[in-house]
């Protein structure tokens, strides 16, 4: 038997049973869509996630930020406060951590130059903030030790404010304001982007901690610090001792929680994990049951099929048909119906990918895996629902079918 | 080439009798010969070139084609034999309503193990006379001419027992003599042809007729004198032949 002009047979019975083939065909669209879109934001997402926090945690970094509680449920009343002295002396007493970067940042802060006015996150640093961060500047440079000491009124510049404050001129040497804080503009930040929420990196002011803390915000508190460890390996027994220390310095019972919290590269990725689970667990199951469902419709749709078109099937068999061409006929088109609808559902899965990268500036790759995954899922399913249909149409005695 | 040996053919009905369709049927048939099977009604006709053409299997009795027994064989080899050995035609044509002539001819094709299949269709439509139609549809095409599709299917695999189950039934007098002239050809060119008819009209182009009465074959003889019907349809008149008369009434009026 000639299998292509079969395939073509069954294309052009999909082509005459047009509503009927269409709603096959989507539920096999939207599960591969569904499959394809999400590996493929998944994936950069995921990447984004890690590179993000690669670039502020790093692999042996631990965060201590003031206060209790989770991460995300914001300053308490009864915080404990965190001072740069303690932190100072904890790094002092612990060998492992290699250096320590404060941590305090002021969200939204007015800042005008002449005319030219912007919002910007002003964010305090060391002098080690080069190390700490990862991020130096390409123009200028990074304020120093003594003038971390003496709260020097410097000031790194983002790009993004750069342009907003400056336009195209050149930044270094000018004199800004936060507030009413006369800063100099010592140096230009590397470009860092868009961060994993969203935040744009480049539209920031990084000054020395003791200007921000005393001239700027009038505290006289961290909100955190970060610790860096010179062996990855040590990170966590580091953060058992940190714990340890800070309770004892902050001279806490036992039966009272911490009053500080302590973020540890352990710990970001249980997160990160979390979060992975979620979009390759719970979407793809979302994916898995709409392929299902364009499965069981095919299935009873080929069904139908099989039942209208009896005369058909008992001509063929009159012609000379077997029963396992006729069977080959029904899996072939429901296959085709399905396929279609995969790869309809790939490429809007790709196109829909693409879109949200696009707009949220994640480096999505191009889902082909993905897509190859899915054109292969609902080809499979399409030949599994046309298993049942094709083996009535070739059970069909051919006079019965014919009569 | 056609033996049938005491062939029983029965239906099963569930919860009664049988339904005997066949009793007895002892038939031979040679090679080349137009032989016409009549009878009423449910007399066992269509249950007949059903198992002559392994459609369907007797419950009794020996099928040979060519020596061989063939009711005993698998479904697949009897699929094979449907294929290559023998052509059907029915009364209500059968086509692919969206497929083409050409591609409706195609059809037996697909199933063929033959490996070099290209142009048969087409030729196998232009002997009976619609090489200008191959691209019609069904609905675009006369009810003569659609039955010269199904014919066209039939013989596209060159096989060498045709078997017509009231092919003239649905045609006016012009189109039933044009597939009788057809008939008559394939059976010059040495084809075995079986046609099914209630209409001894069609029946006397035939070289034989067989009688069935409630599954038994009452009477079998030759014709003496068959009409021509190619002789007929020169001689037809071409306003009778633009009416769709009854072959039957028609046809005794022919000479
Ligand atoms: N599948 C079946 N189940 C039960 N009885 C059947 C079946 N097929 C045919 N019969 C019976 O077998 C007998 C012969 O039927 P068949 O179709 O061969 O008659 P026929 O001579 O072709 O009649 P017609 O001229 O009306 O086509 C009839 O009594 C019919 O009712
Ligand atoms: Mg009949």
């Amino acid at each position: 038997m000639k299998t292509l002009p079969l395939l073509k047979g069954s294309l052009r019975t999909l082509a005459q049973h047009k509503v009927r083939s269409f709603f096959v065909t989507l539920g096999c669209l939207v599960g591969v869509a569904a499959l394809t879109w999400v590996v493929a934001i998944g994936r950069g997402a995921e990447r984004k996630i890690l590179t993000t926090v690669r670039q502020n945690v790093g692999a042996s970094a631990i965060i201590v930020a003031s206060g209790g509680g989770l991460m995300a449920g914001g300053a308490r009343t009864d915080a404990g406060r965190l001072t740069a002295d303690e932190v100072q002396a904890i790094a002092d007493a612990l060998p492992a951590v290699e250096i320590w970067e404060p941590l305090q940042t002021l969200d939204e802060a007015p800042v005008r130059r002449g005319e030219a006015t912007a919002l910007t996150r002003v964010v305090g640093s060391s002098e080690r903030g080069e190390r700490a961060w990862g991020r130096g500047v390409t123009r200028g440079e990074w304020f120093d030790a003594p003038a971390v000491a003496r709260s020097a009124r410097v000031a790194l510049i983002g790009e993004t404010t750069a342009r907003e404050l400056f336009g195209a001129e050149d930044p270094v040497g000018a004199e800004i304001l936060v507030g009413n804080v006369p800063l100099r503009v010592v140096g230009v930040l590397e470009p860092f982007g868009t961060d994993a929420h969203g935040m744009d990196r480049d539209a920031e002011l990084v000054v020395p901690i003791s200007t921000l803390m005393r001239r700027i915000m009038n505290v006289d508190s961290l909100a955190g610090a970060k610790l860096l460890v010179a062996d990855p390996d040590r990170v966590e027994e580091t953060a058992v001792e940190v714990r340890r220390m800070l309770r004892e310095r902050h001279a806490l019972p036992p039966e009272r929680a911490d009053d500080f919290h302590l973020i540890t590269p352990a710990q970001i990725e249980r997160m990160v994990g979390r979060a992975r689970a979620v979009l390759f667990v719970f979407l793809p199951l979302v994916a898995a049951v709409a392929l299902l469902a364009g499965g069981a419709v095919a299935a009873s749709l080929m069904l139908l099929s099989v039942a209208e078109r009896r005369g058909e099937i008992g001509l063929r068999r009159a012609v000379g048909a077997r029963a396992r061409d006729i069977a080959l006929q029904i899996v072939l088109e429901t296959a085709a119906m399905t396929l279609l609808g995969g790869a309809a559902g790939a490429a809007l899965g790709c196109a829909g990918a693409l879109a949200i990268a696009g707009k949220f500036g994640l480096d999505v790759a191009a889902p082909w895996g993905a897509a190859l995954l899915g054109l292969a899922l609902s080809t499979a399913i399409g030949v599994a629902a046309g298993a049942i249909p094709a083996r009535r149409a070739a059970a069909l005695h051919p006079v019965e079918a014919l009569r | 080439m056609i033996e049938l040996e005491k062939v029983d053919k029965a239906y099963a009905r569930p919860g009664a009798a049988p339904v005997e369709a066949l009793r007895d049927v002892s038939l031979g048939i040679g090679r080349g010969e137009l032989i016409a099977i009549v009878g009423a009604s449910g007399s066992g006709k269509s249950t007949l070139l059903n198992v002559l053409g392994l459609l369907d299997v007797p419950t009794r009795g020996a099928y040979r084609l060519d020596g061989a027994d063939v009711s005993a064989l698998d479904p697949e080899a009897q699929a094979r034999l449907r294929n290559e050995r023998i052509g059907f035609v029915f009364q209500a044509f059968r086509l692919l309503p969206r497929a083409s002539a050409l591609e409706n001819v195609e059809l037996p094709l697909l199933y063929s193990d033959r490996p070099r299949t290209n142009g048969l269709a087409r030729a196998a439509l232009e002997g009976v006379g619609l090489a200008d139609r191959v691209h019609h549809r069904p609905a675009e095409l006369s009810g003569g001419q659609q039955q010269r599709v199904a014919i066209a299917r039939a013989l596209v695999n060159g096989p060498d027992l045709l078997l017509a189950d009231e092919p003239t039934g649905n045609l006016d007098l012009r189109s039933a003599l044009e597939i009788l002239a057809i008939f008559q050809r394939l059976q010059a060119d040495g084809r075995t042809i079986v046609v099914v008819t209630h209409d001894a009209a069609v029946a006397a182009h035939c070289g034989r007729i067989a009688r069935l009465e409630v599954g038994r074959i009452v009477s079998d003889a030759p014709v003496s004198a068959p009409r021509d019907a190619a002789a007929a349809l020169r001689d037809l008149p071409l306003d009778i032949a633009a009416q769709p008369a009854q072959a039957s009434q028609a046809g005794r009026e022919a000479p």
